[in-house]
């Protein structure tokens, strides 16, 4: 066997198809049905019209599918800017507290760098491979935190908790991502190991893949994470997530290809010291660090640092990248494996460029002279062991810093762990709301609520799932308070790290000031050799424009200009004329604003025969060889005077560039890369010369490509100019033109930062740094199309203050909701639609169009039910938009001419009425009018004394038809509602991240808080209603008419006649058998009646008697009920003790 | 956030590119000093009219101009566009001072505009309509913007002193600009001239572009100037004439002169009233020369509008943009100086001895149509 294993590749046995037995059998049943077995003939015979359209309609309407089904998966391609390497992915790791978030990021790097990582503090970059760096986020768990990671990661894996299930989290998080973007997402599983059956672990596995693909997409990744192996996941699932992660590709997002932004992977304070000594609470200079993404970085754009505010970027320089691309660094250290690493918030990475220091940062381990030194709190007990020379450096470092402001410094960069806010325990165990199709369930679980997400189809199993989990739930408290004592360890450590780096700096900072000294001088003294040897005077031509320095004074411009005033050609034409000028307008910033330059000097005469020979070549007569060799020539010179610079910086500035960054990128890789990149170019040139030649072409196959295919010919085309015409700059200026290019690592100087930042700061909470186009940073009014969240469970209120995340920022603003009516109005809503979109406007930073909005009502983190509130999408910016409301005024007539009526009640005065001149009314039966004036002392009928005061207020209106006294008249306008001007930003980050940010509250809120009760217009509520019944006046007949109708018609009132009739009258005599049977008659019906009176008291008796008993039973079931109903309460008090008990213990 | 910031400035120069370039940065400025030490100081009716004209087109712009009018605060709004508006650009300036901003703000608005200018068509200080007609909008359709509904229709002329003349701009809006390389200025193909006589005798026309045709016809047989005698009321309220040049070359280049005479005003200084004394035929060969020297400095357009395509080579999107010009004329350098103080973009600007032109490259702005409406 071992020589075997040895001695070669083992040649692997053959496949052999099982020819007989149960697998044969199944494979045989199912071939039938496959269309293998079968002749194309036999299928015919069998269906004939199977594969064809059996109507034209079906075929259209397949077809038209399949088109629509194409179309619908085509993007309309973006412009990828980005040139050069990427900056490193960023992977936020996602989940609700105590899933695995930090153990997996953990994992992650070990796999990749075989290092242990002591604690997850801020973003970890490391290589992983030789193309891609990602860049690790551990997610923190408050909403503030998820929104401000949704915008800049770019995968995101979230962790969930399979013996538990989805929780409210997953969900929101998702949802964010969504709307700012969406970024690559995958789900992890984890904690299945607490699965003990094999065949509930599968349905669970399956049940949650399925819920995962509703909410993204079918087929999207759901990773499972089966167990622990020694605190660790088990390394081939590590090793295979990783994997997934190297082939994943990031599309480019919208928002964020248009803006620069910037996660910050360092943070330090540089406030001069003596200024926070004199106050502890003065505003602060923050420098941060990070990997410039995005899109490019231009200098004096403005920021918003997510949680902060909008500052301007006092400082923005480019260092060399700490955590470099393997094939681009230089191999020159041993521990190449380690240097694949850069976490300074977690202290670790080795080496830290700065503007103007170098930060070495040597792992205890490796030193080989002492084994600790003065950084380290337990080395100095140690101390005895070491070199007296060792020693005396140390102290030496050590004098630079007080040891209180070392302190101060160390509380910057590190906070501890906070622990989670643990919730109190009365909070109500469940809560099913019926409303939807999705359920919350709540349960308490290591000393806080978790929030389930269960859905209706598999609710059964979930709650007979709820014991056992909990079970293995409260197992493991032991094990977190472990985890809390570990992280107080580390955070020690940390603290200490840092103090070492600022030693580092400020030992380093003198000798980098010397270097400076140094290069200004051979700087200057180059400068005159190039005014000397250059013929070209390119940088002298920018200079005359923008001036030598930033700074834009006039002043200094013309000066500029006298220097070079003895060239002529680069004289700009004006300058001799403001000069003239300047005699006559003693300042010139009030010259005379003309785009067209009149030149004062005499024009040539162009009936000179040679001076049009000179320009002849510009001519179609001219030579057109001369004309062509003319643009060649300048094309070639322009190259010549590019190399002529770049060699001649080679030989100056490329030793300063060296000088000036000991640690930089290899030239020589450099180089290559440039290479490369010009072979492609001149490919493309290639391409797009023949392209100018054969344009008939370029047609057709553009034509067979298709539009989208056109335009990503069309935006590579333009990717490469912009590197071909950009290849030629030097750095610097470069810079200037476009900006940093992503990718590049920065060091961001912002001034006046709230001290709170600094000492707020936790490194548990990624910061970041989003730049803001042009126009984003004013105010105004912006119109969003707004649904409310589905699983939020009220609907929203029109002037409730709502938190809107929309691009870098969050704010809280007060919104108005609107919907528009077929007209184009915007009419106000009180409240959202319950399921359709409307319109809301507010006043807040402006955000373009097309942009993603998140909005929430309540940041705490203990809140039960889904956090997302609504979700919208900016369609403008608009000021002239107005929101109308109804109004309806009402009035009823007080005097009635023909068509005219006097109206009171509905207008207060005669301004009033005045404004509303011309405009229509109703009655309430429909009879329409108009409003002509008021009425002016019309009204006689009406005692002035009483109604002196309303006078003013009655109107005359005129109808289509005459009113009636009882009408009530109304008019029906629209007035314009105002837009709260408030919004007001979130500034999480100038708190401590554990408190709830508290904003504007809710009217509803305040009501609560001060015990007010909602304020009841008494005329507005409902009574019942009092109708009187009519009284109706008897018809009168006129006598003329009534003589003139017919009998039938005429009206029969006679008077009633006095004396009773004949019959009445007259007495009856009978006779002696008839007298008879009127007796007998009398007698049976006597009979008759007593019978039944005897049976009615016989049958209310037995009633009685029945509803006696009846009312006896009755008593005694009621007494056995109660009995039954207190056993059962009391056995669920107990239970609910228990649980209460469980947790705490 | 909470308090506007303004942005200082002094003095009244360049005030139409500052307002232009704050409207399109959305910055609100203040601009002091103005005409501070001069008899007359303050603002210019004309300047005031520009302040009213941007106040017609945007909405929730706010202007404050202080009582003796040497300062003012400018709060841009948005670009609103729109059909039928109407603007009195009055005598003091040529509708070409307004044209020149307004068609750069156009392309940014809500939605697309239609204005109507009144006042003065021609003179010789600033472009001329016919100008613009032929030689701007073209440059502007190198960025991108689309042909349809960019127009300019010339419906009365009008000379100073009275003006009278009217025009009506159309300018679409676009998403974003494109970027565009424009280096190669091409031969001169043919040369196209545009003049016009109002309230006098065509007589005038005729010698002026004769004269002119004769300078040309020694280089290029491919001259045509077409006439436009107006009488009534679309000639204006003034008598004068003028003249167009247009020279467009094999790459699509135009390249334009224009003069106007008239008889000027109490305004005008005695260098004017010089040149209204020279003959039309002179000044039919001295238009010609000018035309002929903008031609011989080269560039992809003339000096006048350097400044407008600097500013639409910023207003791209992050791309290079790469344009040719012939000597940098002042105010194309006042108009680099401004963008790289609002838009904070800089050229880089290299000679390119071998011909006597400057090469200039940037990378935009990435300015995007805010404004437009999300359909």
């Amino acid at each position: 066997m071992g020589k075997d294993g040895e001695g070669g590749e083992q040649p692997h046995k053959s496949h052999r198809v099982r020819k007989s037995g149960a697998s044969a059998k199944k494979k045989s049943k199912s071939k039938p049905n496959s269309t293998e077995g079968l002749s194309k003939e036999l299928q015919k015979i069998n269906n004939p019209k199977a594969f064809a359209f059996t109507s034209s309609k079906k075929a259209k309407r397949l077809q038209s599918r399949a088109t629509e089904k194409e179309q619908k998966r085509l993007h309309l391609p973006t412009i990828d800017r980005n040139i050069g390497e990427p900056a490193p992915f960023v992977v936020v790791v996602q989940g609700p507290p105590q899933v695995g978030k930090s153990l997996l990021i953990k994992c992650l790097v070990k796999h990749y760098t075989k290092h242990d990582l002591p604690e997850v503090q801020g973003p970890i970059t490391i290589v992983s491979g030789k193309q891609r760096r990602l860049q690790f986020v551990e997610c923190p768990n408050d909403i503030n935190g998820m929104i401000d990671c949704a915008k800049f990661a770019d995968l995101a894996l979230l962790l969930i908790d399979g013996s538990y299930g989805f929780e409210m989290e997953t969900f929101e998080f998702l949802n964010i991502l969504q709307n700012h973007g969406f970024p690559r997402v995958m789900g992890v599983l984890t904690h299945l190991d607490k699965f003990e059956d094999v065949k509930k672990l599968k349905k669970t596995k399956q049940r949650l893949k399925h819920r995962f693909w509703t909410e993204i997409y079918d087929g999207a990744k759901l990773f499972y994470l089966s167990g622990l192996i020694h605190g660790k996941y088990t390394k081939r699932e590590v090793h295979n997530l990783a994997r997934f992660i190297s082939v994943m590709k990031f599309p480019p997002l919208s928002w964020r290809a248009s803006h620069p932004y910037i996660l910050v992977d360092r943070f330090e304070d540089v406030t001069p010291p003596e200024k926070v000594h004199m106050n502890s609470k003065c505003d602060r200079n923050v420098t941060l660090y990070g990997y410039l993404r995005g899109c490019n970085l231009k200098k004096g754009t403005r920021a918003h640092i997510a949680g902060v505010g909008d500052y301007h970027l006092s400082g923005v320089t480019a260092l060399a990248d700490p955590c470099p691309l393997p094939s681009v660094a230089k191999k020159k250290g041993l521990r190449d494996k380690e240097k694949l690493f850069y976490a300074p918030m977690s202290g670790l990475g080795e080496l830290l460029y700065d503007k103007d220091a170098v930060y070495i940062n040597i792992n205890d381990h490796f030193v080989q002279f002492s084994k600790d030194d003065g950084a380290n709190p337990e080395g100095t007990e140690k101390g005895k062991q070491r070199d007296v020379g060792v020693e005396l450096v140390k102290s030496l470092q050590n004098t630079k810093y007080s040891v209180d402001e070392k302190l101060e410094k160390s509380n910057i960069s590190v906070f501890g762990k906070k622990p989670h806010i643990s919730e109190a325990p009365e909070a109500v165990e469940k809560d099913h709301s019926t409303q939807s199709n999705y359920k919350e369930e709540f349960d308490l679980d290591r000393g806080r609520v978790r929030r389930k997400a269960v859905f209706e189809n598999e609710m059964d199993i979930d709650n007979k799932d709820f014991f056992l989990v909990h079970k293995s739930g409260s197992g493991s408290l032991l094990v977190t308070s472990q985890d809390s004592g570990e992280d107080d360890d580390s955070d020690s450590n940390d603290s200490d790290e840092t103090e070492k780096g600022d030693e580092d700096m400020l030992s380093d900072s003198g000798s980098s000031e010397d270097k400076e000294d140094e290069m200004g001088n051979i700087s200057k003294w180059k400068e005159s050799l190039l005014e000397r040897t250059s013929s070209r005077r390119n940088i002298n031509l920018e200079q005359l424009v923008y001036g030598t320095s930033g700074s834009k004074s006039s002043d200094d411009m013309k000066d500029a200009v006298e220097e070079e005033s003895d060239e002529e050609f680069f004289k700009p034409k004006g300058e001799g004329k403001k000069k003239s000028n300047e005699g006559i307008n003693d300042n010139d910033v009030d010259i005379d604003d003309c785009s067209k330059f009149v030149s004062t000097g005499s024009l040539k005469d162009w009936k000179n025969e040679d001076l049009i020979e000179s320009i002849r070549d510009r001519f179609v007569t001219g030579n057109w060889s001369n004309a062509k060799a003319r643009n060649e020539l300048s094309e070639g010179t322009v190259g010549d005077d590019g190399e002529v610079l770049g060699d001649f910086e080679d030989l100056e500035t490329g030793q300063k560039y060296e000088g000036d960054h000991t640690d930089d990128v290899g030239i020589s890789n450099k180089d290559d890369a440039l290479a490369a990149e010009e072979r492609k170019l001149k490919k493309l040139a290639l391409r797009a010369k023949f392209d100018a030649q054969y344009p008939f072409l370029q047609l057709d196959t553009y034509n067979g490509d298709g539009y989208s295919d056109t335009l990503k010919e069309k935006m590579e085309l333009q990717k490469q100019t912009n590197i071909a015409e950009l290849a030629d700059v030097d750095e610097d200026k470069r810079v200037e033109i476009e900006g940093f290019r992503t990718g590049t690592y920065l060091r961001i100087e912002v001034r006046d930062v709230p001290y709170e930042m600094v000492d707020n700061f936790n490194p548990f909470h990624p910061i970041l740094v989003g730049g803001l186009a042009l126009g984003e940073d004013s105010v105004g009014y912006m119109q969003v199309r707004l649904k409310r969240h589905r699983w939020h469970k009220k609907v929203l209120k029109t002037r409730d203050p709502i938190i809107m995340s929309i691009g870098w920022r969050r704010y809280q603003t007060v919104p108005i909701y609107s919907i528009e009516d077929r007209n184009g109005r915007l009419r106000m809503l009180k409240y959202t639609p319950e399921h359709m979109h409307c319109l809301a406007m507010f006043w807040g930073p402006l955000a373009p169009p097309h942009t993603g909005v998140v909005a929430i009502q309540n940041l705490s983190n203990n809140q039960a039910s889904f956090r997302i509130t609504a979700t919208a999408t900016v369609l403008e910016f608009n000021h002239a938009a107005k929101i109308m409301k109804k109004l309806k005024l009402v009035g009823t007539p007080c005097k009635i001419f023909k068509k005219t009526a006097f109206i009171q009640d509905m207008f207060t005065s005669d301004l009033e009425i005045a404004r509303f001149e011309g405009a229509s009314v109703r009655t309430v039966s429909g009879i329409r009018g108009q409003v002509k004036k008021a009425a002016k002392g019309e009204i006689s009928n009406k005692p002035s004394k009483k109604g002196g005061g309303k006078e003013g207020a009655i109107v005359r209106c005129t109808f289509e038809d005459k009113i009636k006294m009882g009408d009530t008249v109304f008019l029906r306008a629209w007035i314009q509602v105002e837009v709260p001007r408030f919004y007001n930003p979130l500034t999480t980050a100038l708190q401590p991240r554990d408190k709830t940010w508290q904003g504007m509250k809710t009217v509803a809120e305040l009501r609560r808080e001060h015990n007010l009760q909602v304020p009841v217009n008494k005329d507005s509520l409902y009574r019942p209603v009092e109708r009187r019944p009519r009284k109706f006046n008897p018809l009168v007949i006129p006598k003329s008419l009534q003589a003139a109708l017919p009998f039938a018609s005429k009206p029969k009132d006679l008077a009633p006649r006095k004396r009773p009739l004949l019959e009445n009258r007259r007495a009856v005599v009978m006779e002696p058998h008839e007298r008879k049977v009127h007796a007998l008659v009398q007698h049976l019906q006597l009979l008759n009646t007593e019978k039944t009176r005897k049976r009615k008291r016989k049958e209310a008796e037995k009633r009685e008697v029945l509803a006696v008993e009846k009312s006896k039973e009755e008593q005694i079931s009621k007494k056995r009920q109660r009995e039954e109903r207190r056993v059962r309460y009391r056995e669920e008090d107990k239970m609910k003790k228990k649980i209460r008990r469980n947790p705490q213990s | 956030m909470g308090k506007i910031q303004y942005k200082q400035l002094k003095g009244s120069q360049n005030m139409r590119l500052r307002l232009l370039l704050s409207t399109l940065s959305s910055t609100p400025i203040i601009i002091e000093d103005i005409r501070a030490e001069e008899t007359l100081p303050g603002l210019r009716p004309y300047e005031l009219s520009f302040l009213r004209l941007l106040e017609e087109v945007s909405d929730d712009c706010s202007v404050e101009i202080n009582e003796t009018g040497t300062k003012f605060k400018y709060k841009p709004g948005i670009v609103m566009g729109g059909r039928h508006l109407v603007h009195d650009c009055g005598t003091l300036r040529s509708i070409g001072y307004f044209l020149e901003p307004l068609i750069v703000l156009g392309l940014f608005g809500k939605k697309p505009l239609t204005i109507k200018l009144k006042g003065i068509t021609n003179d010789s200080k600033d472009p001329s309509v016919d100008t613009f007609q032929k030689t701007t909008l073209p440059i502007l359709k190198q960025f991108g913007v689309p042909p349809e509904g960019l127009e300019l229709k010339i419906v009365n002329r009008g000379v100073p002193p009275k003006g009278g003349g009217e025009v009506i701009l159309s300018v679409p809006i676009v998403k974003e600009l494109e970027a565009a390389i424009w280096i190669d200025e091409g031969l001169v193909r043919r040369i196209r001239g545009y003049s016009f006589s109002a309230r006098v005798s065509s007589q005038f026309e005729n010698e002026m572009l004769h004269k002119a045709r004769g300078i040309f016809n020694r280089l290029l047989p491919d001259v045509h100037i077409y006439t436009d005698h107006k009488a009534g009321v679309q000639a204006g309220e003034s008598p004068g004439y003028g003249i167009t040049l247009v020279a467009e070359t094999t790459s699509g280049c135009c390249i334009s002169a224009d003069t106007a005479v008239y008889r000027g005003g109490e305004e005008e200084d005695e260098f004017e009233e010089k040149k209204e004394l020279s003959p039309p035929g002179d000044i039919g060969e001295k238009i010609a020369a000018t035309l002929l020297a903008e031609i011989e400095q080269g560039g992809v357009v003339d000096s006048t509008h350097q400044g407008l395509l600097f500013l639409l080579c910023a207003l791209c999107p992050p791309d290079v943009s790469k344009v040719r010009v012939g000597k940098l004329s002042p105010y194309g350098i006042e108009v680099l100086r401004h963008i790289s103080d609002f838009l904070k973009v800089k050229f880089s600007i290299k000679p390119d001895p071998a011909t006597n032109t400057v090469i200039l490259k940037c990378v935009g702005c990435g300015l995007k149509n805010l404004s437009r409406k999300a359909s």
